[in-house]
């Protein structure tokens, strides 16, 4: 009996656990409001933007780098492009769309973007606009109160946009130069394929005057890539070449470039030639420098491979220092678990980089498939990694 | 003298330049940027004359093939940048269904395994649809003597559908044009 009665007493004691009784509740969860998010201001020093595709579905992914959370998105057409207020205040998006999907009227447009809130604010008209994934198409000046948009239908050109008035300034003609290097708040610079630079001087009252430097580069043997970099503020630029020669310019109305050095050279290392069976450290990929303006490091990717493997992704991320000239360090990169955009033909190799520009930078590391990778600058150690399949190249806004 | 398959294209190509040349008169601005004293003209020549010098077989030359054209090491594919065409319902120089090849486009020397001879391709983009989804690898990006866009004739990332109806890429065709030395 004594027996019975503890094992009816237990049962109801292990029941209690599994049916606690009811206590009396809480206050009742609060009906939620559908509001909208907006984005950080100031902008966190780790923000990065990717692009996406580029037909139907492109777009831009805002990331901060701190917590690896998306930030947000911005829609856009046809290869688009993406260009940043010096303060983030507005972002500026080149794009094009046709009127039926694939097929009707085609309209070019410069949209501009509210930054906090990621909505537009307006959309400007363009005659035309390049179609070519080059992030370099597509640029504003210093202060933003300009953009540059590079065409080449049906000629090769540039439109510069009046974004104060939000309405096209006009064209000026480029015979045989392409892209869009902005210095200061008065003009262009574009790269030429005889080697030259092109250099474009627009007055307030909308003046425009053009000029050439001599040749600094054979464009059939060691062309310079359309990936390299400029200071905006400064227009100190760095032109790096298919074999791994820095040409350092200081861009503006009378610009000049220097003597090139080999970044081979500056790692200890013989520097790099143009033969097809000439096996080297080369730089390759798609948006593969990148420059921190403070230290004046210089970061691209690196592979091992003879000449010709320009479009190769990197397997090293070498650090430069542009003022005494020499290697800093070298980080070895893991191959990536799958291949991507590159297909067959190259190994699955990291693509695109983007450095931040405050006193404790990371490196912003973009595969093929889109998996990225946070880097230490200091030491190549990886902080953080975000499967977020967004392609393409990195913009880092200027801080 | 019976007309060749290259005699019916070429002149189909002339054909179909010519209905637009005169509506638009798009490529004789188009050609009038690319006479510019800064490029140098006949990009076909051109090609061939790199071609010629190089005795050295590139990384792509080392292993292509001839058999296998959805593959993006077939032999003429050596400069392609895209999706193969022959994934998507066309073949190495024929457009799928619904789309229209590009009147102008990039050229590369490619070097045929079996002749051993160097052949000029045109590299054409089929026009008017999305970006054929195809599997990753029919995504080829072959660079032989390719070069940046301030060198637009010998640039594979530029969209070739000038003068089409509508500028949308879908996939990358290679047409051999002739020998090329």
């Amino acid at each position: 009996m004594v027996a019975r009665s503890t094992g009816f007493w237990g049962c109801v004691l292990a029941l209690s656990f599994y049916f606690p009784l009811s206590l009396p509740a809480a206050e009742p969860l609060q009906p939620e409001v559908s509001d909208v998010a907006t984005l950080k201001s100031p902008a966190p020093p780790h923000r990065f933007i990717t692009n996406s595709g580029f037909g139907a579905g492109a777009g831009f992914t805002f990331f901060d780098g701190d917590t690896g959370k998306m930030e947000g998105n911005i829609s856009a057409g046809y290869i688009p492009n993406l260009a940043i207020a010096p303060d983030s205040s507005k972002y500026f998006v080149s794009e094009t769309y046709w009127t039926q999907g694939a097929r009707g009227e085609r309209q070019d447009w410069v949209t501009i973007y509210d930054g906090p809130t990621l909505s537009p604010v307006t959309s400007i008209r363009l005659p035309s606009r390049a179609l070519v994934g080059k992030v370099q198409n597509f640029d504003i000046n210093a202060s933003g109160s300009r953009a540059y948009v590079y065409l080449m239908q049906p000629a090769s050109s540039v439109v510069w946009i009046d974004l104060k008035k939000q309405a096209v300034g006009g064209t000026v003609e480029l015979p045989g130069c392409s892209l869009v290097f902005p210095w200061g708040d008065q003009g262009f610079s574009s790269l030429c394929g005889d080697g030259s630079l092109a250099t474009v001087t627009i007055s307030e009252s909308g003046e425009t005057k053009l000029s050439h430097t001599k040749p600094f580069f054979d464009p059939n043997k060691d062309p310079v890539y359309e990936a390299s970099v400029v200071d905006r503020k400064s227009g100190h630029a760095l032109f790096l070449s298919y074999t791994g020669l820095v040409y350092e310019a200081k861009l503006g109305a009378t610009p000049s470039v220097e003597k090139p050095w080999s970044i081979q050279a500056a790692a200890g290392l013989p520097a790099a030639g143009t033969g097809v069976d000439e096996l080297a450290w080369r730089p390759g990929g798609r948006q593969f420098i990148a420059y921190h303006k403070a230290s004046g490091k210089l970061f691209v990717l690196m592979h091992m491979g003879n000449y010709g493997t320009h479009k190769q992704g990197g397997t090293e991320i070498w650090v430069l220092d542009t003022k005494t000239k020499k290697l800093v360090s070298r980080f070895p990169l893991w191959p990536t678990p799958t291949s991507g955009a590159a297909g067959s033909q190259h190994p699955p190799y990291y693509t695109s980089l983007g450095v931040s520009q405050d006193d404790k930078p990371v490196i912003f590391l973009l595969n093929p498939d889109g998996n990225d990778q946070i880097l230490d600058a200091a030491t190549g150690d990886v902080i953080r990694k975000i499967e977020a399949a967004s392609g393409g190249s990195v913009i880092v806004p200027d801080l | 003298m019976p007309r060749t398959v290259f005699d019916k294209a070429g002149e189909r190509w002339v054909r179909h330049i010519a209905s637009y040349s005169s509506r638009r008169g798009f490529l004789a601005r188009l050609s009038l940027a690319l006479a510019a004293p800064t490029l140098p003209l006949l990009p076909v020549a051109r090609a061939a004359g790199a071609e010629a010098k190089a005795e050295k077989k590139t990384d792509f030359e080392r292993y292509s093939q001839s058999k296998d054209d959805t593959k993006c090491n077939y032999w003429k594919y050596c400069a392609s940048d895209g999706t193969l065409c022959s994934c998507c319902g066309g073949g190495s120089h024929t457009c799928p269904p619904g789309t229209e090849p590009s009147p102008i486009s990039w050229i590369g020397t490619c070097l045929n395994p079996d002749d051993g001879r160097s052949y000029v391709i045109a590299y054409r983009d089929c026009c008017g649809k999305q970006a054929c989804r195809a599997e990753s690898t029919c995504r080829c990006d072959g660079d032989d003597r390719e070069l940046p866009t301030y060198r637009a004739q010998l640039n594979n990332d530029i969209i070739w559908c000038f003068g089409n109806a509508t500028q949308i890429y879908h996939c990358s065709t290679s047409a051999l044009v002739s020998v090329a030395n």
